[in-house]
């Protein structure tokens, strides 16, 4: 497969996440250096950098999970700040998948998938399991659904946090070193999951080091070093033709 | 699960006979050492055991605890209104089993505890000569609590027995509050004043209340001892630490003596509510310490992944942190109970007839002068059976797990 998967980005449209020269410290260490970031609606934009270079944090900003101390972020018309209320709205279109899954451990797959539905949104539970039960079919374990996470392989268990954030129908997903934590043999069935979401549209924010899914699913990629975008370019130019010297050495590690 | 009758042929088959020899020889017998060690407590065993045996059976006069059997119980709670203790007795025994029988099932082994429990109390009421009114009630009220037992493992068989579940709470709830209502009177009953309210009732109730108020307030306390706010987190760790520095007694003493002093003089405060309230917050500062253990063993992760789903920090803290880091804590918080439960017992020093103060003051009686030691005995078997049980309970209560 070639960039065909890729879903034609109306740049026409106004970005969907727009973060403006987002400065971020840790004490006196600052992590984010001015940071802007665009993302326009169904657009796929593939996060690299090496590590400590502020993938993470950028990326948690982006639902409030950090605060930053400069810049100002815009989701979906609603900008970002620490008031509560606003967190709240955001994180209502803003979904979320970790590297270390996260999934709640004293719940069933199920209620795993449902709680934010039943709580946040206020759907009746017969509404909210019937979402859950197309959401597990979707990423492959509908039989897995009354099971703990605990029963579950690691991929099986990232699926089910893909299902969980989807279960509220955001608008925008996050993910951040989705398989990171996975043995080999399982990051195909994420890997997998993620890429039909993409072609299904959904506007995606990723850091990954899976070269292979950033050149096929991928949009842009941007590369960040030291808490500053580096490079933003597609795929084909990023990883054939790359236009920064910082580039260039970041490729040169990890292909190597 | 093999049943007894398997087990017990097992364990007395020529086989296992060997079996225990075997075990015996290598864990008691192993050198000569081990040897004169286990025959040296071999001895101090059959020495203590006979001379407790030879006095239990011979010397004793358990006169003085069977007349005063009523006393111990529920002290000097007016005869004529002791069927309503039978029935709160009833409901205190009834309600668990059908929530045992709802949660865990209801099997051979739980008829067994049950018969076995109600056989033991209707046997020992019965030797106490305390005529037939409390063996009726006894063997009435095994009946209808194995019987309610039954009934709450087969309404789990019932399509409609399902949502029982998320109503035990509520019936706790309210019986707790018929509870208090058929002890207290009002209402188209006999009201009985707190002052009549002694002896193991008493200790039970003080117990019971204390235990239900001091749980919420200890994880209220936990929680704000890691709050955002320092105003909240300054307050919660000044009284815990000031509580953890204090002891029970003096507290109970400040909750009797210096709590008028300190309050107008029109108001006053029933000295039950007064001792209730000392333990209540002198066990919530413990209970918080150890809640915030289980809090801390919390992830980070967890508090992320629901933040990041949108759920508000009220709703992530009792949907996803407390239930697992309750969890965690259970055989801590239990054995707190326990103790709570036995520290009860200072309360006779502030001038509560509980369980212990009954106890003083049946010894005190002219005709039983001196008789401490079968008062002193049974008293410790009461308090022991209680703490044994609750320890036994919260181990066989299987939490439904995750992982
Ligand atoms: N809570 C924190 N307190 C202090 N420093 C932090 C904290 N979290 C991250 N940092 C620092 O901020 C920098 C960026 O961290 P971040 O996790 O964003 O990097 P990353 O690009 O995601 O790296 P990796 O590829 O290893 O995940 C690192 O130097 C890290 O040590
Ligand atoms: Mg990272």
């Amino acid at each position: 497969m070639t960039d065909a998967v890729t879903n034609v980005v109306d740049i026409s449209a106004s970005p969907i996440i727009s973060a403006q020269g987002i400065e971020k410290w840790y004490g006196t260490f600052q992590v984010l250096k001015g940071v802007d970031l665009e993302v326009y609606p169904q657009e796929v934009v593939v996060l690299m950098g090496p590590s400590g270079s502020g993938k993470s944090t950028l990326i948690r900003t982006l639902n409030g999970l950090e605060s930053h101390e400069k810049g100002s972020i815009i989701i979906d018309g609603v900008a970002l700040t620490q008031n509560p209320r606003h967190l709240e709205a955001i994180r209502r279109e803003v979904g979320m998948v970790f590297q270390q899954f996260n999934l709640f451990p004293h719940l069933t797959v199920l209620q795993n998938i449902t709680l934010s539905p039943i709580w946040v949104r206020r759907l009746f539970k017969p509404q909210a399991e019937e979402i859950a039960m197309q959401l597990l079919e979707r990423v492959g374990i509908l039989e897995q659904a009354h099971k703990y996470p605990g029963q579950l392989s690691g991929g099986q268990q990232q699926r089910v946090a893909i299902a969980r954030a989807l279960a509220m129908q955001p608008k925008i997903m996050l993910f951040d070193e989705p398989t990171s934590a996975l043995d080999p043999e399982m990051v195909r069935e994420v890997l997998d999951v993620m890429r039909s979401l993409a072609e299904g549209g959904m506007t995606m924010v990723i850091v990954t080091h899976e070269v292979g899914f950033a050149r096929e699913v991928a949009d842009h990629v941007l590369l960040m070093d030291q808490g500053q975008v580096v490079e933003r370019a597609t795929p084909a130019e990023f990883f054939l033709n790359p236009k920064e010297e910082r580039s260039r050495q970041f490729l040169a590690q990890i292909l190597a | 699960m093999e049943s007894w009758q398997t087990r017990f042929k097992t364990a007395f088959s020529p086989s296992s006979r060997q079996k225990y020899w075997i075990w015996a020889r290598q864990n008691l017998l192993s050198t000569w050492s081990n040897v004169l060690l286990t025959l040296v407590s071999l001895g101090i065993i059959a020495t203590t055991l006979t001379a407790l045996g030879t006095w239990i059976f011979t010397q004793a006069q358990w006169e003085v605890v069977t007349v005063n059997l009523r006393l111990i119980f529920v002290g000097r709670y007016p005869v004529e209104q002791i069927w309503r203790l039978w029935l709160v007795l009833m409901l205190l025994v009834t309600v668990p089993a059908l929530s045992w029988g709802v949660m865990q099932g209801w099997g051979r082994r739980e008829s067994a505890w049950g018969i076995g429990g109600g056989a033991g109390l209707v046997g020992a009421i019965t030797l106490s000569n305390q005529g037939l009114e409390p063996t009726a009630w006894l063997c009435c009220i095994t009946g209808i609590a194995l019987g309610s037992g039954y009934l709450g493992a087969w309404s789990q068989q019932q399509p409609w027995g399902k949502p029982l579940k998320t109503w035990l709470p509520l019936l706790w709830f309210l019986t707790f509050f018929v509870m208090l209502w058929l002890i207290s009177g009002g209402l188209g009953l006999t009201t009985v004043s707190t002052t009549f309210w002694n002896g193991l009732l008493l200790t039970l109730l003080v117990a019971v209340v204390s235990i239900v108020l001091s749980f919420p307030l200890g994880v209220f306390l936990a929680l704000g001892r890691q709050s955002q706010l320092p105003v909240i987190r300054v307050v919660s760790t000044g009284y815990i630490e000031l509580i953890r520095g204090l002891p029970l007694i003096g507290i109970l003493f400040m909750a009797q003596v210096m709590l008028p002093l300190l309050l107008p003089p029109q108001i006053t405060v029933d000295q039950l509510v007064r001792a209730i309230a000392g333990l209540s917050l002198f066990s919530a500062a413990y209970l918080a310490e150890t809640v915030r253990g289980g809090l801390q063993s919390i992830p980070n992760g967890q508090w992320e992944a629901s933040r990041a789903l949108g759920l508000s920090t009220p709703l992530t803290l009792s949907l996803i942190v407390l239930p697992q880091a309750l969890r965690t804590v259970v055989p801590a918080i239990v054995g707190q109970f326990i103790s709570l439960f036995k520290d009860t017992a200072l309360l006779s020093i502030v001038g509560l007839v509980e369980l212990t103060g009954i106890a003083r003051s049946i010894t005190s009686q002219a005709e039983y002068l001196g008789r401490y030691a079968e008062v002193y005995l049974v008293l410790g078997l009461i308090y022991w059976l209680f703490c044994y049980g609750m320890s036994v309970a919260s181990r066989r209560l299987e939490l439904p797990s995750g992982s």
